[in-house]
């Protein structure tokens, strides 16, 4: 394994049962990079953060985390890979104190002294007891326990799913700043696409178990062309077999198409190329590509 | 970290999580006795020892009594708590926090069947008897007077009392070893059945008893033999008994309490060699892996 690599999953394949949670998944996660994992409910992403930390068994494919076979190593993966479930729920009979004491004792890697300053930074008190917190506050006592290990990659599943808007700008802005810092990656899967766009550098998409896409975002602009356009001159730009269709604002200018790759010269000249957003790539890839969403 | 760095903190998650109600199992009987023993009616029956003698017998049944109690108190309370074990951090769904720690599936599960198992019990007997030397010395003073409290042959009592200790601090371990086939597998029908566990093992148990008197298949009776077992590797193994009928014969019999423990002891640890606990054990070594399986693939299910 690639010792700049720190995620290497070759044709990753885990059944439940008949079901395929996930099917011939394969890519890799190099240092120092902020990784969006998106797809739709039941697309696979909890089950392949699992997989990552040795929670889930493999039915197929080779898995490398940290140059370690997570199922095999779960313990010593755990060590320097700290990871947040989808359900961030702490014991609710003990104190954030209590926690703070045992991750202490559990995580060679934890910082007490760095957890109680991440804490202070919201509106948990140590001595809180959890069942007393609630359920925002419940996720912020996780993420500051989390952030302050000192890991070589985080895995988070939906990490501020109940939290309002300005704690996860809080958490994310702490990630970046203060987590990252050009060898510790991050791998985050969230629903809430537009407000860490900025933060990723790359981005896995899941559909229905199968990996759609596995690219950096300089990639994504590169090979992406999104077209606005004119309500006029829809139908030719339909004709280009774009990816997806769909509405950027009011009127009849507010139209646009998203191309994988540029589309003939005469197209282009029917519209002005503007940088395409995740969200709208993300349903282009995740739905059926003749969808037309300009009438929605 | 070392790995013994890595369990103590799993032993310490046990007191956070107990420790009110451990508190409260210890603290409610003790006031009780307290109580019952300030203002209670005490009845020493038509011939009561006269004398030395009852400042002695109220000592010894105050010790007996509480030590027992206590140590039923606390163990069957911890057999509760350790029979839900596998499905604890369930309820409030913390087990995935749980499972993101680096800390083993085989340590999750062992250590606190440990603490259940046998660091409270044996917390339990030294609780008990430190509560019934208090008891004693509030019952005696009430009967008698706190000097005749103080005038028990301590010298010869506090040998025997933790020769008596000592043996069955040992014969906990020990008594786990023969029960531990019976308990995993309660655990593990909790883990399966969810509180139905229980229901399942006693109609199980129905069954067998069933089976035995119509078929003539022992299996009750290898339960049974496992549960005699455990109770005389926790005392009783030589089944030797000491007695006395008056002062002087007792502060004989008390003298030769502590050889009489470690010979005990040696008879609990001679029935190890047993094929029965053999059998046990390797029973005990499959339940246990498959409560390590159940925990991986509980980790793993679909969300």
């Amino acid at each position: 394994m690639d010792a700049n690599l720190l995620v290497e999953a070759r044709s990753l394949g885990v059944r439940y049962g008949a079901k395929r949670a996930l099917d011939d998944v394969s890519f890799t996660i190099p240092k120092g990079r902020v990784v969006g994992l998106l797809g739709h409910n039941g697309a696979g992403k909890t089950t392949l953060l699992k997989a990552l930390v040795g929670l889930v068994k493999p039915a197929q494919g080779e898995l490398a985390v940290l140059g370690m076979n997570p199922l095999r190593d779960r313990v010593d993966l755990l060590e320097q890979a700290c990871y947040i479930p989808d359900v961030a729920i702490l014991p609710r009979w003990a104190r954030v104190a209590d926690l703070i004491g045992l991750m202490s004792g559990l995580h060679p890697r934890f910082s007490a002294a760095r957890a109680r300053e991440l804490l202070r930074r919201t509106s948990v008190d140590p001595a809180d007891k959890v069942k007393s917190l609630s359920k925002g506050m419940v996720v912020q006592a996780h993420l500051a326990l989390v952030a302050a290990i000192d890991a070589r990659l985080m895995i988070l599943d939906e990490p501020t799913l109940g939290l309002d808007v300005l704690s996860r700008k809080a958490f994310y802005e702490m990630l970046i700043d203060e987590w990252c810092d050009g060898e510790r990656s991050v791998l985050v899967s969230t629903h809430q696409v537009e407000e860490i766009e900025a933060l990723l550098s790359d981005v896995l998409m899941l559909n229905e178990g199968k990996l759609v896409l596995s690219i950096s975002l300089e990639d994504m602009d590169r090979r992406f062309v999104a077209l606005s356009h004119d309500a006029s001159v829809a139908e030719q730009v339909a004709a280009a077999h774009p990816l997806l269709r769909y509405r950027t604002g009011p009127g009849t200018a507010g139209n646009a198409a998203l191309f994988d790759g540029a589309p003939a010269e005469q197209v282009m000249r029917l519209g002005q190329r503007v940088r395409p957003s995740l969200v709208d790539l993300f349903v282009a890839l995740t739905r059926r590509p003749e969808l037309d969403r300009t009438q929605f | 970290m070392t790995t013994m760095n890595r369990l103590i903190p799993l032993v310490q998650r046990e007191w956070l999580q107990h420790r009110f109600g451990w508190a409260l199992l210890v603290l409610v009987p003790l006031g009780l006795g307290v109580l019952l023993g300030s203002v209670g009616h005490i009845d020493l029956g038509d011939e009561p020892p006269r004398g030395a003698m009852l400042p002695l017998a109220i000592t010894a049944i105050s010790l007996l009594a509480c030590t027992a109690a206590m140590f039923v108190i606390l163990w069957g309370a911890s057999l509760i708590f350790a029979s839900g074990l596998a499905r604890r951090d369930h309820g409030d769904r913390s087990i995935e926090f749980w499972l993101s720690l680096p800390v083993g599936h085989v340590a999750s599960i062992a250590v606190p069947l440990v603490v259940h198992l046998i660091v409270v019990p044996a917390a339990a007997l030294v609780i008990g008897l430190a509560a019934g030397v208090l008891m004693s010395a509030l019952l005696v003073t009430r009967l008698v007077d706190f000097g005749a409290w103080l005038a028990v042959p301590w010298g010869d009592v506090v040998p025997a009392l933790l020769a008596v200790l000592g043996r069955l601090v040992a014969g906990i371990p020990l008594a786990t070893l023969w029960l531990l086939p019976l308990v995993l597998l309660l655990v593990l029908l909790n883990a399966w059945f969810k509180r139905w566990g229980l229901v399942v093992m006693v109609a199980g148990t129905v069954v067998l008893v069933i089976l035995e008197r119509t078929t003539g298949i022992g299996l009750a009776s290898v339960v049974a033999d496992f549960a005699n077992h455990a109770a005389t590797s926790f005392i009783g193994a030589s089944r030797t008994e000491l007695k006395a009928s008056g002062a002087e014969e007792a502060l004989a019999v008390l003298r030769q309490v502590p050889r009489w423990a470690g010979n005990d002891l040696l008879a609990a640890l001679r029935d190890l060699a047993s094929p029965l606990l053999a059998g046990g054990l390797l029973a005990s070594a499959g339940l246990f892996a498959l409560l390590i399986e159940w925990r991986r693939r509980g980790a793993s299910a679909a969300n």
